[in-house]
């Protein structure tokens, strides 16, 4: 028609008798049928160009949004969010109500996530959406609007299908009956319920793995706490009744002497057992979240006298030396938790020398970048590069240092309370051989209102 | 006053095993021994034998030691001693707030809970007045305000001043936090003002010629407060 239209202006103008329909010259009309030819076949061509031009975006609009769907699932590792993320954006690309429906505990298909407000009652709730979805559960087969069954149903389901299972059912309730319009609403809910698919089956792999993995964790832990515990708790509960025992029944069989050191014997043991004990606790509070700090600005410099009174009945020998800076820094803390990090780590310092050597302790202040070391050095067997870090784990135990009674739990407990405390602790080789276990903690100046000058006139 | 050496003490603990622990060894020390299970006993107990010194568990079923510490407090200054499990240091900063002398953390050393008896009844016997304390190479001399150690006077700031008598006339004895803010500054202190006190401590080390880590006067009892070590 409008080919037709633009035949007029020529008849009318350019041809002889002007301003006039009538032609005189019959060439004239051997022109205008190439002319109309001409006009039919490139309108109809703009016409193919324009209407693949609007496929054209309708799929850029697709893979906008299957992309954008496939970049959130792969950052989303929570169930929950990733479907409810799907259906969002299946609703919002295709301007419907979206559902998807998974299987509950007892196997029973139900809506998990839905694109609308939890007030109202959803679409996709209702009786027969959900008789639909969970045909196509079972058969695993697209259904509805636009599909090849149950045409007649205003939803669009679409199966959650990886290679061996179905998942779910993704189910869309489409208005449109545009047949091309559907065919590529059919084609992007496919596209979306296979990304949800493999999501939701790499979600359930992952919570299987970690669930793997806990578990054989748990046991490992279990072993390691059974064997820790009736080694470290019989062997000094064997020594406290032998001695006691030995006192009761054959008192006047000992000297002195003898009753001295069984007597001996039985203090030492108490004192491991409370060591062991102690430590149990702690790790049971750092576990358990139930530590909390009690922060308070701690001395340094005071601290170390404490644990290092705290650690002189078992020093035996070994010379300690002390290097502080001339103005020992203050660290915000709980001093308590504090005390027994060092206390743990000088104590292996302690048991993992030889007698008569020398452990340091060092006080290093990093001012520029607020950050405090302490360094516990000592010249003992040293730990293999290869269990740097697993000496921090609980239980873990280094191979060359068995026959050192121990539970591998006081390093971890100090990790536990260090990190707490937002520091790090690492244990490097000593240069002249040993270990250095390295305490870095965050130090900020106590409040600047501190009135020590106002008051501190001399008398 | 009783001498410490047949000095008659309560015992107060729900734990048999602890209190036959206690009985044999402190009658061995020579000292005459009372003892109960539970806190509404204790307090009668305290008030019929008039005991030189209580030993006081703080975790009693039914009323607690803390309690049992109020309700002599209200009528004795009778030195009590608290017996703890070590997780708790509110508790300790509780008891000695609320008046008890000094505490012992379970599990004990016998050594050390006996000494810490005998510094509490050695404190009831001295005299507060006594005008020059010495304490080895250093003196104080309260009349005078005058301080001297190894025979040459030190130079202390009036707050300095203050808290080493304070903490040197309860030689021995453990101090809290919030006693000893309350005695040198006065009126009412938060927990967080605690590192005035560090601050303080560490000048007044120096001063003394203190090595922090081996304190010869001050010693630091983690999280609760300060002692003036007795020099023996």
């Amino acid at each position: 028609m409008q080919q037709v239209l633009a035949l007029l202006p020529l008849t009318s103008f350019f041809v002889p008798p002007f301003l006039s329909f009538t032609v005189e010259d019959l060439r004239y009309m051997f022109s205008f049928i190439v002319y109309l030819a001409v006009a039919v076949l490139t309108a109809s061509l703009a016409g193919r160009l324009r209407q693949q031009l609007e496929v054209v975006k309708q799929r850029e609009i697709t893979t906008n949004s299957l992309y954008a769907l496939s970049r959130q699932m792969t950052a989303v590792t929570d169930l929950h969010t990733l479907l409810g993320n799907i259906v969002r954006q299946v609703s919002l690309t295709l301007g419907a109500p979206a559902a998807i429906y998974l299987p509950n505990a007892q196997g029973e298909l139900q809506v998990t996530s839905s694109s609308e407000d939890s007030d109202s009652i959803a679409w996709g709730e209702g009786e027969a959406e959900v008789a639909i979805a969970k045909w196509v559960y079972k058969h695993g087969e697209i259904a509805g609007r636009g599909s090849s069954s149950l045409r007649e149903s205003s939803g669009l389901y679409v199966p959650l299908r990886t290679e061996d299972q179905t998942h779910g059912v993704l189910a869309v309730n489409l208005e449109s009956s545009d047949l091309q319009e559907q065919r590529e609403e059919l084609r992007l809910l496919e596209a979306c319920g296979g990304l949800a698919a493999s999501a939701i089956a790499r979600v359930k792999l992952a919570e299987e793995a970690r669930l793997a993995q806990v578990t054989a964790e748990s046991e490992r832990i279990r072993t390691a706490l059974l064997d820790s515990v009736s080694h470290e708790l019989r062997t000094p509960l064997t020594a406290i009744i032998g001695s006691a025992t030995g006192l009761l029944e054959n008192d006047s069989l000992f000297t002195p002497e003898d009753r001295k050191e069984l007597t001996g014997n039985i203090r030492d043991g108490a004192l491991r057992m409370n060591r062991l004990v102690t430590n149990l606790l702690g790790m049971v509070k750092l576990e358990s979240g139930m530590l909390q700090l009690r922060r308070k600005w701690c001395d340094v410099g005071d601290m170390i006298g404490i644990v290092l009174t705290q650690v002189q009945q078992f020093i035996q020998h070994r010379r300690i030396r002390v290097e502080l800076p001339d103005q020992p820094p203050f660290v915000s803390g709980d001093e308590v938790l504090l005390e027994q990090v060092l206390v743990n780590v000088i104590s292996n310092a302690i048991k993992y020398s030889p007698e008569d050597s020398e452990i340091v302790i060092t006080v290093k202040v990093d001012e520029r970048h607020g950050r405090m070391t302490i360094v516990v050095a000592d010249s003992g067997v040293g730990i293999p590069e290869a269990e740097r870090e697993r000496v921090f784990e609980k239980f873990y135990r280094s191979e060359s240092s068995r026959h050192v009674t121990g539970t591998g739990l006081g390093l971890a407990i100090c990790r536990g309370i260090v990190e707490v405390h937002g520091g790090t602790i690492t244990a490097e080789p000593n240069p002249g051989g040993g270990t250095r276990v390295c305490i870095c903690l965050p130090t900020e100046e106590p409040e600047a209102s501190f009135p020590y000058m106002g008051q501190g006139e001399e008398e | 006053m009783t001498a410490p050496q047949g000095a008659r003490i309560l015992i107060v603990d729900d734990e048999p095993q602890i209190r036959k622990l206690l009985k044999v060894t402190l009658q061995a020390h020579q000292f005459e021994i009372h003892e109960c299970a539970d806190g509404e006993e204790a307090v009668i107990q305290a008030s019929i034998v008039h005991p030189d010194l209580i030993v006081l568990d703080l975790g009693l079923p039914g009323m607690s030691g803390m309690d049992v510490l109020q309700r002599i407090r209200e009528w004795s200054q009778v030195p009590v001693i608290v017996l703890t499990a070590k997780e708790r240091e509110e508790d300790k900063i509780a008891a000695l707030d609320g008046g008890a002398d000094d505490y012992v953390t379970k599990p004990f050393g016998m050594g050390e809970l006996v000494a810490r008896i005998r510094v509490a009844l050695r404190h009831v016997a001295k005299t507060t007045d006594e005008p020059v304390l010495r304490f080895g190479s250093l003196t104080i001399d309260l009349a005078q305000r005058q301080v001297d150690l190894d025979g040459s006077p030190v130079k202390l700031t009036p707050t300095e001043y203050e808290m080493l008598k304070v903490l040197a006339t309860h030689a021995g004895k453990i101090i809290t936090q919030r006693q000893l803010l309350q005695q040198v500054w006065g009126g009412h202190h938060h927990e967080s003002d605690s590192h005035y006190l560090r601050v303080y401590v560490g000048h007044l080390r120096k001063k003394l010629q203190e090595d922090p880590t081996r304190p010869r006067f001050i010693q630091t009892e983690p999280g609760i407060g300060y002692r003036f070590l007795l020099q023996d």
